[in-house]
C-alpha cells in the first residue's frame, strides 16, 4: 500500500469500478425498460386482432373464430395466450396456446380500460398481462361486458436480458482488464526514471557513479540537480575533513618532535617556557584547523539562510559580558531581515572573530554593518560585512603578510592573528575575499565580501 | 569566597581547585553534569566554573537550569570548543565569560578575580575606597599606599567584605563562604579575625573600615571612591 504504483492501481480500479457500475446501470435500465415497452406494444397489437376477430353468435354470445390469424395463439405452450371472460370471471373462451394452463385471473379493469399487469402461471412462469374491459352492444340492442385478456410469457424476454447483462459485463470486464494492464504499463514507464534514481543512488553508494546522470524528465531534472548538489557539497566536505585530518595530524608532528627533543635536556634553564611554547603551537594548531571553514559555495543552496541581525545580536551582547570593563560602544548597521546563505557557525566565526578583534583593540568605539551583495541571476544574495573599530589599526605590512601569505600553520607566528586567519579562510571558501584598510572610527576596518551565488552551478545540469 | 568547579577531567579539575584554594578560594568540586546542578542549587556559591562538555548533564543545560532558578552568581565556562557558535550558546545562555582550553591557571585566576569584582560592582581589579585599597589580583592590601601584612584568612574576609562593600554580611555567611567544608566551624573564630582585622587596618581607629551591626552581621562601611 506503500508503493506509488499499488496506490495508483487502487485508486484507478476503485474509479473504474464506479465508473463502470453507473454505466451498467444506466445501459440495463435503458435496455429493459424500452424492451418492456416493445413487449406492451405487440401485447396492445394482439389484443386489438383479438377484439376485431371477436363476433357475436346467434345467441348473442361473444365467440371467437376458431383460428386466430396469430398463429402463436394456435400453438400449444408457445408463450402467447389469450382468454375471453365475463365480468364475473367466468372464462368464455380461452386460446389454444393456453391448453392445460391457468391464467390467473388477476385484477379486472374498469370497463373501457386497459390495464397492464404483471402476473405468473402456478408453475412461476412470468407473464405480462394486458385485460380490456368492454361494453358490447349486441345486435339487439342490449349490451354485454366482456374482459379480454392477453398474456405472454416474460420467460423469453428474461433470458434476453439475461444475455445482454452477461454481454455487458463480459465487455465491461475485458475493457476495465486491458485498461488496468495498459495503466500498469504506463506506470511502470512513468516510474522507470525514479527507479533509475534509485540505481544510480546505489551506483554511487558503491562507487561506480560519480554523480546523477542527466537523462531525466524535466519533472525531475530539479530533483536530480539537488540531489546532485547534496552528493557534491557532501563528498567535498568529506573531503574538506579529511584534508584537515590529514594537515592537522601532519603538523602536530613537527611539535611533538621538538618536545621529544627538549624532554632530554629537561634540566637546562626555561626548559618549562620552551615546553609551553610547543603545547602553545600545538593549541595553535588544532584551533586553526577545527574553526576552518564548515560550509563551502556549493553548500549554499542546501542550507537554511542565516538571521544576520539576530546572530550578530547575540554576539554583541556575549562580547558586552567578556569586555565588560571595557565597555566598547557598538554601532550597528544591518539591513533589517538581512540573511545569509551559509552555515551559522561560519557566520558567527566571521562576525565573532572580527567583533572580538575589534573590542580587543578598540579605545571605545566598534562598529558593525552588513549588506546584502545581489548579483544578476543570483539565487542566493552575498554579503559585505565590514567591522571598524577607533584602534591602533594593523600596520600596512602586516596586513599585507596576512593577506597575502598562503595559510600554512607551520609558517604562520603563534599567538597572532589566528582569528583573521580563520575568517580569510572562511571567506575564501565562500568565494569571497579579506581586506584591511583604515578606518574613518581611525583604526583597522577589515571588510569580508562574500559574492552572491549565480546560478552557474545549475547551469552545469542541461 | 566560596567557588564551584564543574569539570568532568580529574586531573584538571583536581589542579584547578588546589590552585583556586591555594588563591585563597574555598573550592567546590562536582565530576558530572547533576552532581554540578546539584551543587550549583543548593551551595552558597559566590562563583561557577562550568565546563561545557560534562556528562550526565552538559554545561549549558546547568547554566540554563541555574539562570532559570534565578542565581545571579557568575559564571565562568571552560571549553575545549574554541568556535564562535559554542561561545555565543554559552554567553547567551546566561555566562559572563569563557575560558578556551587549554589554558594556564593564570588567565582563570584573572577572569575569577574580575567576574568577583564585576559581581560585587566594582569597576578595577583594584578596589579601592577611602584610604583603603585591595589588589585582587595581588592579593594585598593598602591602606594610605602602606601594604598591610595580612594572614591568608585575614584577607579573605576582608577581600569578602569589600567586595560585597555596603552589604550586610551576616557571621554564618562569612562562615559558609570563607571555609572549605570540613573546616570546624565556630562563630567566635570570626569575631577574632575580624578584631585582628580592624587593628591591623586602622591601628589608631580612625577610619572604622568595619562596621559591626549587632545581630546581623558586619558591613564594610567606606564609601567606594569613584575612580574610571
Amino acid at each position: 500500500m506503500n508503493s506509488l504504483s499499488s496506490r495508483l492501481l487502487i485508486s484507478v480500479s476503485v474509479l473504474l469500478l464506479l465508473f463502470f457500475g453507473a454505466t451498467i446501470a444506466v445501459l440495463d435500465r435503458a435496455f429493459t425498460e424500452a424492451g418492456e415497452q416493445a413487449r406492451r406494444d405487440i401485447l396492445d397489437g394482439q389484443l386489438v386482432g383479438l377484439l376485431a376477430a371477436a363476433e357475436p353468435d346467434d345467441s348473442g354470445e361473444l365467440v371467437m373464430p376458431d383460428r386466430l390469424r396469430e398463429p402463436r395463439f394456435e400453438r400449444i405452450g408457445s408463450g402467447l395466450y389469450a382468454e375471453l371472460r365475463d365480468l364475473q370471471g367466468e372464462v368464455l373462451w380461452r386460446s389454444r396456446s393456453a391448453l392445460g394452463l391457468e391464467v390467473p385471473g388477476g385484477t379486472v379493469p374498469e370497463l373501457g380500460n386497459h390495464l397492464f399487469g404483471r402476473e405468473s402461471f402456478e408453475d412461476g412462469t412470468p407473464l405480462l398481462t394486458l385485460s380490456l374491459a368492454v361494453e358490447w352492444e349486441l345486435d339487439d340492442g342490449a349490451s354485454k361486458s366482456y374482459v379480454f385478456k392477453v398474456a405472454e410469457s416474460l420467460d423469453g424476454f428474461n433470458a434476453q436480458i439475461a444475455g445482454f447483462r452477461r454481454q455487458l459485463f463480459g465487455w465491461f470486464a475485458a475493457v476495465a482488464f486491458t485498461m488496468l494492464l495498459a495503466f500498469s504499463m504506463l506506470l511502470r514507464g512513468l516510474l522507470k526514471p525514479l527507479r533509475q534514481i534509485e540505481t544510480e543512488i546505489t551506483e554511487i553508494e558503491e562507487g561506480d557513479r560519480a554523480s546523477l546522470s542527466s537523462k531525466f524528465p524535466t519533472e525531475l531534472t530539479g530533483v536530480a540537480r539537488n540531489m546532485n548538489l547534496l552528493i557534491d557539497s557532501e563528498r567535498a566536505r568529506s573531503d574538506r575533513y579529511r584534508y584537515t585530518l590529514d594537515n592537522l595530524a601532519h603538523s602536530l608532528k613537527t611539535p611533538l618532535a621538538a618536545m621529544r627533543a627538549l624532554l632530554n635536556d629537561r634540566q637546562e634553564e626555561g626548559f618549562g617556557d620552551r615546553f609551553d611554547e610547543q603545547i602553545e603551537r600545538m593549541d595553535e594548531i588544532v584551533r586553526y584547523q577545527l574553526r576552518k571553514p564548515a560550509a563551502s559555495v556549493a553548500d549554499n543552496l542546501v542550507l537554511a539562510p542565516v538571521p544576520v541581525e539576530k546572530e550578530v545580536a547575540r554576539l554583541i551582547d556575549g562580547l558586552r559580558k567578556v569586555y565588560h570593563d571595557k565597555h566598547p560602544e557598538f554601532e550597528v548597521r544591518i539591513e533589517k531581515g538581512m540573511q545569509f546563505r551559509g552555515d551559522t557557525g561560519d557566520f558567527l566565526e566571521v562576525a565573532g572573530n572580527l567583533l572580538d578583534n575589534a573590542c580587543k583593540w578598540c579605545e571605545r568605539k566598534v562598529r558593525i554593518s552588513a549588506v546584502p551583495s545581489v548579483g544578476a541571476r543570483a539565487v542566493a544574495s552575498g554579503m559585505v560585512l565590514t567591522v571598524a573599530d577607533d584602534g591602533p589599526g594593523i600596520p600596512q605590512d602586516a596586513a599585507d603578510a596576512l593577506l597575502q601569505r598562503g595559510m600554512r600553520l607551520d609558517e604562520s607566528t603563534p599567538g597572532h592573528g589566528i582569528g583573521l586567519a580563520v575568517v580569510k579562510e572562511i571567506a575564501r571558501s565562500y568565494g569571497g575575499r579579506l581586506s584591511i584598510k583604515r578606518s574613518e572610527l581611525g583604526g583597522a576596518e577589515i571588510t569580508v565580501s562574500i559574492p552572491p551565488v549565480a546560478t552557474a552551478k545549475s547551469d552545469q545540469v542541461p | 569566597m566560596r567557588l564551584l568547579v564543574i569539570e568532568d577531567d580529574a586531573t584538571l579539575r583536581e589542579s584547578l581547585a588546589h590552585k583556586l584554594s591555594e588563591a585563597g578560594f574555598a573550592v567546590e568540586q562536582a565530576a558530572d553534569g547533576k552532581e554540578g546542578l546539584y551543587f550549583a542549587s543548593e551551595y552558597p556559591i559566590d562563583l561557577a566554573i562550568i565546563d561545557l562538555g560534562l556528562p550526565e548533564m552538559s554545561g549549558l543545560e546547568i547554566i540554563k537550569k541555574v539562570r532559570a532558578d534565578g542565581h545571579t552568581y557568575p559564571i565562568l565556562i571552560l571549553t575545549a570548543r574554541d568556535r564562535w557558535e559554542d561561545k555565543v550558546d554559552g554567553l547567551s545562555a546566561g555566562a559572563d565569560d569563557y575560558v578556551v582550553k587549554p589554558f594556564h591557571f593564570e588567565e582563570v585566576s584573572a577572569r575569577v578575580n574580575a567576574l568577583l569584582r564585576r559581581s560585587g560592582g566594582w569597576a578595577s581589579s583594584a578596589l579601592s575606597a577611602g584610604p583603603v585599597t585591595l589588589d585582587m589580583s595581588r592579593q594585598e592590601v593598602l591602606v594610605n599606599d602602606e601594604a598591610i601584612e595580612l594572614t591568608s584568612f585575614e584577607y579573605k574576609i576582608i577581600e569578602y567584605l569589600m567586595v560585597s562593600a555596603g552589604k550586610v554580611i551576616s557571621k554564618s555567611e562569612l562562615t559558609d563562604r570563607l571555609y572549605d567544608q570540613d573546616f570546624e566551624r565556630d562563630s567566635n573564630v570570626i569575631e577574632v579575625f575580624i578584631g585582628r582585622l580592624r587593628k591591623k587596618l586602622d591601628p589608631d581607629n580612625s577610619i572604622k573600615p568595619i562596621e559591626t551591626l549587632r545581630g546581623r552581621g558586619y558591613r564594610f562601611a567606606l564609601e567606594r571612591n569613584q575612580v574610571d
